[in-house]
């Protein structure tokens, strides 16, 4: 019976190819629409992750305290965390390295080419911390520390603006007119999350910081720093150890406040993940409007469909059609306007996805679970707004239907 | 089923449609006949006698206010819409003014139309189609289009289809209605061929010339039942309440 329905509905819907056409086409809009507004916000959610996940998904962010005064956030207090501190750190359980920044916004000068460059002071452990990779050379090491030797490893950027198509490992250039000298050169890391140029980066020992650039008010502190644990499910505890080492470290009695914070980077990837995926779901929504209109015009073609057909109803009824069967009918007719206009649809919608993401650059992962929905949603729209028809079809009376002109 | 066992029995049927405001109007009034198997009758009538209104009774598309119609020896006048349905598809033929033909449809999907609510298989319905295109004349024609033959041939074709599933009685509601005098003749004669072969027939119609066809007539006047009896014997001075 179903495949006879099914097939019944098929002819019908093929007899007026150009309307049942358009009447798809909402659907298909609609569809394409939505799963190419959720592969975007996806897109979004992805690249945000990945660029958190790059990092280390298991680091743990120690910055400056936040002040807040009479109740109102005042943005991050001094750093209070000093280089003694971090040291200290690697030595508690479950911790992998540790590392810090101390920062310093300098004019780099090569021959006659300068561009302003961003230095990190760190320690060896920088690298391996947040997923960094050395393109060619070295990266300089504990002794180098010590010592405060004028090594640098520079970032992509800093390699294409001031040395071009040459070799910049061994030659020296001038930062605040003191030379260091390239030992390394970074692999590219493109743009971080604030749309900021990754490359543009020198790296040094940060007792070279101190003693040859201008350091801090404050040297021995350190603006940011990072505590690998030796993997994601110890984070909790490590966080929790190195909460309780700096209280000690810093004498902070019971019942003062931190004057450090403590970020996990899962809790930020977590944080990010569901801005992403409210992203997604608001974009899948407003998309959705479509498809509402979409159902609205199948409602429309059917519903003109029953009443051009009216005769035709009677005559199938004085055949011996049962009222179900004249339902069902009408009722598949649209389901399969609306499965096929969605799959048509989904199939564009991965398409264009695709597409976009080429253009722009971005990495489109095909949402399965948008495409079931879209698609379920699709059929679901197809059933209620084919109902109120099929049921009007259904109750047409025979004698009524039968003469109608 | 021999020649005088009854297909219809109509017992006073009447048949008042209720109207808004309280109003009704009587269409049939105590109605009494019966129609033996391999009878060709004609009902005959003026406009508004409520000879349609009969014929959708015994078509079973309608039911009656009162009394009681036996058709192929079962009450139907009681059935509900499903057991109504199944009836139309299994026991009844009928042959429409306007063909009523699927335009968009091939001739032979038409004709095994009635069989698709019986869930028969497409192999035999396509078999049976051909049989009956054959049966009517129409032998070479199961792939085209109602829009590519004739009136006269896609009236055939709806013969065809109020065949295909061996009723135990025809109902044609002023068959020739649309069609021209020569085709029209055609078809009667079809109709008087099958009747030759056993085929109860009851036709609708306001024309003499198609009326003569039939063996018997009943005319309806008022909703009253004016004459039942040999076509031929028919006189119109005969007519009154019976």
């Amino acid at each position: 019976m179903l495949k006879a329905i099914l097939k019944e509905a098929w002819i019908s819907i093929t007899a007026y190819k150009l309307r049942t056409f358009l009447t798809m086409l909402g659907i298909m809009i609609g569809v394409a629409a939505v799963v190419m507004m959720v592969s975007a916000g996806q897109a979004v959610q992805t690249y945000i992750t990945k660029s958190f996940e790059s990092i280390g998904s298991n680091l743990i962010v120690i910055g400056p305290a936040e002040i807040v005064s009479g109740g109102v956030r005042g943005g991050r207090g001094l750093p209070s965390v000093t280089v003694a501190d971090i040291t200290a750190l690697k030595e508690l359980k479950d911790v992998e390295a540790t590392s810090f920044i101390m920062p310093a916004a300098v004019q780099a000068v090569y021959g006659s080419s300068n561009y302003g460059v961003s230095v990190r002071g760190t320690n060896p452990e920088f690298i391996v911390i947040n997923n960094w990779e050395i393109e060619d050379g070295i990266m300089f090491t504990e002794k180098d520390v010590k010592a405060a030797k004028p090594y640098i490893v520079i970032g992509q950027t800093v390699v294409d603006e001031l040395f071009g198509l040459q070799n910049p490992l061994g030659k020296t250039m001038r930062l605040k007119g003191k030379p260091f000298t390239v030992i390394g050169t970074l692999k590219e890391k493109g743009d971080g999350l604030m749309g900021d140029d990754q490359d543009n980066v020198i790296l040094m020992p940060w007792t070279t910081v101190r003693q040859r650039l201008e350091g801090s008010e404050r040297p021995q502190y350190t603006n940011i720093a990072f505590v690998k644990a030796v993997s994601e499910d110890k984070m909790e505890r490590v966080s929790k150890r190195v909460e309780y080492m700096l209280r000690t470290r810093h004498r902070l009695k019971e019942g003062v406040k931190n004057d450090f914070t403590i970020r996990l980077m899962t809790e930020m990837v977590e944080k990010v993940r569901s801005v992403g995926f409210i992203l997604s779901a608001l974009l899948a929504v407003i998309a959705s409007i479509s498809l509402i209109v979409g159902s609205i015009g199948i409602m429309n073609m059917m519903l003109v469909s029953v009443t051009e057909r009216t005769r035709e109803i009677g005559t199938r009824k004085a055949l011996g059609a049962p009222n179900n069967w004249i339902m069902l009918q009408f009722l598949a007719e649209s389901i399969l306007i609306s499965f096929i206009g969605s799959f048509i649809g989904m199939i564009f919608g991965v398409i264009f996805s695709q597409i976009g993401g080429y253009i722009l650059n971005y990495e489109v992962p095909i949402s399965i679970w948008s495409v079931i929905v879209s698609v379920t949603v699709a059929v679901v729209v197809g059933i209620i707004s084919g109902l109120m028809p099929a049921l009007k079809a259904m109750r047409l009376n025979p004698i009524d239907a039968l003469r109608y002109q | 089923m021999t020649k005088t066992q009854p297909v219809i029995e109509v017992q006073h049927v009447c048949k008042t449609y209720f109207m808004e405001g309280g109003n009704s109007q009587s269409v049939l009034k105590d109605i009494n006949f019966s129609v033996n198997s391999g009878e060709f009758v004609a009902i005959m009538g003026p406009s508004g006698s409520g000879k349609s209104t009969l014929m959708n009774i015994l078509g079973c598309l309608d039911k009656p206010t009162s009394g009681t119609y036996i058709l192929n020896g079962q009450d139907v006048s009681t059935k509900d819409d499903i057991a109504l349905a199944k009836i139309r598809g299994q026991t009844i033929g009928f042959v429409f003014q306007n063909f009523n033909l699927m335009m968009k449809r091939t001739i032979a999907d038409n004709v095994s139309l009635p069989l698709v609510y019986q869930n028969i298989n497409e192999r035999t319905r396509y078999k049976r189609a051909i049989e009956m295109l054959n049966r009517v004349n129409l032998k070479g024609y199961q792939s085209r289009l109602p829009s590519q033959i004739s009136g006269g041939m896609q009236q055939r074709v709806a013969i065809a289809r109020a065949l295909i599933n061996n009723p135990a009685i025809i109902f044609a509601d002023e068959p020739t209605g649309n069609l021209d005098s020569k085709t029209s003749d055609e078809i009667m004669e079809l109709f008087t061929t099958l009747n030759k072969q056993g085929i109860t027939i009851v036709l609708v119609t306001h024309e003499d010339d198609v009326a003569d066809y039939a063996t018997r007539m009943i005319k309806i006047s008022d909703g009253h039942k004016v004459y039942d009896g040999l076509r031929k014997e028919y006189s119109k001075e005969k007519d009154k309440p019976c």
